[in-house]
């Protein structure tokens, strides 16, 4: 018959929830019907305690179908995509995955994405790479340049004309 | 004069460290009547069992002490090393210096002295102690089993492998219990009827085994190894005999598909003249008294049209109940569970629709034997449901109603989720409401995952009511996992109603003198050490009577039950303890209280001498008749009124 959020009135998007799910096939990892809540993705979520994501719940809405909901929230560009969800699920389901495909759907449904993520988006155009890092701190304050722990120094596209149009083709054809 | 050892245990240092233990022997050693007094690390070890054996020899004992742990711990223990050394078993008597002393107390000085009036009373009581000799009584190497469900089945079939005979006792016309209504059973999707008729069949051809089916056990007495029972056949109005199971019967009865069926949960019909289901257990019609025209009115049109049917002349109307005994040495009570009425959960409007089911109609509904063959249809309109919405925990883990988890709700629905998305296919909404999923056995969990997997909505709440609106219900359901209300419409509601004690458990308790726990089953002897036990010798409990449990449990529960009655059964003898009840023959006056009070039926009166009697076999010395004999009469066999008061003084 019916299952409507009285909250939002909304109603389930199935077929939104089998293409996210199918996606989530395609990369192997498990549907989020398999998720049991048990709420460790977002015990240990970076972007939780800084900027109030719950990946589990995340979860939870997709399950009920309320994908719209999702796109339209601004807390599905918080993540920081650390893998940690991913990696630690019981139940092989990834939040972090989810969150990709959500962000992307904002994208293609046209809507405003935030001001840092232009930031980002050309960095990698220019140069392959949302940050040029180039000096990290240790935990005693020390500062080091790459060099000085024997790392060489970052990769960078060699042509960045031909990368952008690879990029921008990446980005039409959704792969 | 008499000849005692006292003997002091450390535990360790579970005493040691708590009382001056080298103190407290060399106070007993110094005692009246004491010839020796040692200490030990540990009493109850080998080594600990030598010495006591070895002073006895060595001192002449004629009597025990033992200062140590409770004699609920080791009285056993030390009475047969006792025996062994050559004292008397009865003449030893355990001074608890570690529950009532060492752990009480934290003063070791204040300890070693409490120690010291507790080891001086025991010596008091040990000097007084008369040796007794238990008397022993013959074994009935047959068993009693109530109860013809899965418990029943499975404890009859292995008593009976085992070479006991067994009278297994059904109250219904058929054995099978609740296990025969399901449809599948869970992990393993196993068919229910598949697994348990071929046992069925055994029980019904089995050499060993009584089935007195549509019976009921009305009185029980006598005591371990020799139990005299009685038992009410119900007339049955057809002649066992004569009867094939044709069917004619039930086929020419006037009230065909006009009475609900129990088996199927009142979701089909049945005749007055009928037979369970298909499958039963015997093969054998029964005519339904309280339905039958001619059985309540004396008139069934110009005459009963069942008996015009049977080729046979099975059917006989005047038959009447048969009281018939049996001698048994060991019961069985497997009584199984009743499902409770979800109308106490109002809210849930079980009475106000008839697509609210329960787990068990949606059983029916499921099997292929059922009202429906098998088709999941609304019981309203007949037309395959959309939308089927179960809620769990109706009643169950309810301050309310009842506190404890059926334990077999979850994976209940969890199947039936799995079996309705099989039969109505991928279109339809299958909707949990749930609280905690418990999914605890072998493949329960990897099971709950598959039914995850298969488009079910699982919602984590209750909701606070299930409202009846013209053709569908609807359900307002907070959902914790994504703090939201839904508002479900659904074309039917399956409610998963708790387990509860049989409606007649403490009438039935009262005639076993079975003790119940706080939820109403049957309390067992201890729970993890002596779970199929009761606190009746030779009384042992198997399946969901003892509480709730799943087949799974049920049939491993039916197994140690039956191992536990081949362990009395199997004794030519038995041994009855002899601390128990005498009566002074000079002193009593046949006033008759201890026959009234005794819990056991122990006490009889002697109409000839006018006193009253004990039956060593039944008493289990609880002590009540001492307590109530207003002649002093009543004797409670080293325990006597003398024994007691001699240790008071020694300890004031």
């Amino acid at each position: 018959m019916s299952i409507i959020d009285l909250t939002s009135m909304g109603e389930p998007q199935s077929d939104l929830k089998k293409e996210l799910n199918d996606r989530l096939t395609k990369l192997q990892d498990e549907i989020s019907e398999y998720c049991f809540q048990c709420a460790k993705c977002t015990s240990g979520c970076e972007a939780h305690k800084l900027l109030e994501l719950e990946p589990h719940k995340i979860v939870a809405l997709l399950k009920r179908g309320l994908i719209n909901e999702l796109v339209n929230s601004d807390v599905i560009w918080t993540c920081m995509t650390c893998q940690k969800c991913r990696e630690r699920c019981p139940q092989r389901v990834a939040p972090v995955e989810i969150l990709f495909a959500l962000k992307n759907m904002a994208v293609a449904s046209g809507k405003q994405i935030p001001g840092k993520y232009t930031g980002m988006l050309q960095s990698i155009l220019s140069m392959g790479l949302i940050q040029d890092i180039q000096q990290t701190t240790t935990r005693s304050n020390k500062i080091l340049k790459r060099d000085e722990l024997g790392l060489p120094p970052p990769s960078k596209p060699t042509d960045v004309a031909k990368f952008q149009a690879g990029i921008m083709k990446i980005a039409i054809e959704k792969v | 004069m008499r000849r005692i050892g006292v003997f002091v245990c450390h535990c360790g240092i579970n005493i040691a460290q708590n009382v001056d233990v080298k103190a407290l022997t060399d106070y007993a050693s110094q005692l009246n009547g004491v010839v020796v007094a040692k200490e030990y690390k540990y009493m109850c070890s080998d080594v600990g069992a030598s010495l006591i054996k070895n002073t006895i020899k060595e001192f002449k004992l004629d009597g025990v002490v033992i200062a140590s742990c409770s004699p609920r711990m080791h009285e056993h223990t030390f009475r047969r090393v006792a025996n062994d050394g050559g004292v008397n078993p009865y003449r030893v008597e355990i001074s608890n210096i570690r529950e009532q002393c060492s752990w009480a107390h934290s003063n070791k000085e204040q300890a070693t002295e409490k120690a010291k009036y507790l080891v001086r009373s025991a010596v008091s009581k040990a000097l007084s102690l008369e040796p007794l000799k238990p008397s022993t009584l013959k074994v009935i190497p047959e068993a009693l089993v109530i109860g013809g469900g899965i418990a029943g089945i499975q404890t009859s079939l292995d008593l009976a492998n085992d070479g006991f005979k067994v009278h297994l006792v059904e109250r219904d016309p058929s054995i099978g219990g609740h296990m025969a209504q399901l449809d599948k059973t869970f992990p393993t999707l196993d068919c229910s009827s598949c697994i348990l008729t071929p046992k069925m069949m055994e029980v019904a051809n089995h050499d060993n085994i009584e089935l007195l089916s549509y019976s009921e056990v009305t009185s029980i007495e006598g005591s371990i190894g020799n139990y005299t029972v009685k038992i009410r056949k119900k007339p049955r109005y057809v002649d066992v005999d004569k009867c094939t199971g044709c069917g004619d019967c039930a086929s020419a009865c006037r009230l065909k598909d006009r009475i609900l069926s129990e088996f199927n949960q009142g979701m089909g019909k049945r005749g007055a003249a009928y037979m369970p289901f298909p499958q039963a257990v015997p093969l054998k019609y029964v005519i339904d008294d309280k339905k039958c025209l001619f059985l309540t009115k004396g008139k069934c049109g110009d005459e009963p049209l069942c008996k015009k049917a049977c080729a046979q002349g099975a059917i006989i109307f005047d038959q009447k109940e048969e009281i018939v005994e049996r001698k048994v040495g060991a019961i069985i009570v497997a009584t199984g569970y009743d499902v409770m009425d979800p109308n106490s959960v109002y809210e849930y409007g079980y009475d106000q629709s008839p697509d609210i089911i329960t787990t068990l109609e949606m059983e029916r509904l499921i099997s292929s034997s059922g009202p429906t063959k098998g088709d999941i249809l609304r019981p309203s309109n007949q037309q395959k449901p959309k939308s089927v919405t179960f809620i769990l925990c109706v009643g169950s883990r309810d301050e309310t109603q009842c506190t404890w988890c059926c334990r077999i709700g979850c994976m209940t629905t969890l199947k039936q989720a799995y079996l309705l998305r099989e039969k109505l296919g991928e279109d339809v909404e299958i909707n949990v409401c749930y609280n905690d999923l418990r999914s605890f056995g072998k493949g329960y969990e990897e099971f709950y995952r598959t039914v995850r997997g298969l488009q079910t909505n699982i919602f984590r709440g209750f909701p606070s009511e299930v409202r009846t609106i013209k053709d569908y219900l609807k359900i307002d359901i907070f959902d914790t996992t994504t703090s939201k209300l839904f508002e479900i419409k659904t074309d039917m509601v399956v409610l998963v109603p708790a387990m509860m004690p049989r409606a007649d458990t403490i009438e039935f308790s009262r005639l076993l003198h079975l003790t119940l726990s706080g939820d109403g089953f049957f309390l067992e002897a201890h729970p993890k050490l002596r779970p199929v036990d009761t606190f009746v010798n030779g009384i042992f409990i198997a399946g969901c009577c003892q509480g709730p449990k799943d087949i799974q449990d049920t049939v491993s529960q039916a197994g140690a039950a039956a191992s536990r009655a081949a362990t009395i059964l199997s004794q030519d003898e038995l041994e009855i303890d002899p601390l128990i009840a005498m009566v002074d023959e000079d002193v009593c006056t046949g006033c008759g209280i201890c026959v009234e009070i005794c819990p056991y039926e122990a006490r009889t009166l002697n109409e000839r001498k006018r006193i009253a009697e004990v039956n060593d076999a039944l008493c289990v010395g609880c002590g009540g008749c001492i307590a109530a004999c207003p002649s002093n009469a009543s004797i409670h066999k080293n325990f006597t009124k003398k024994q007691l008061l001699n240790m008071v003084d020694d300890i004031m």
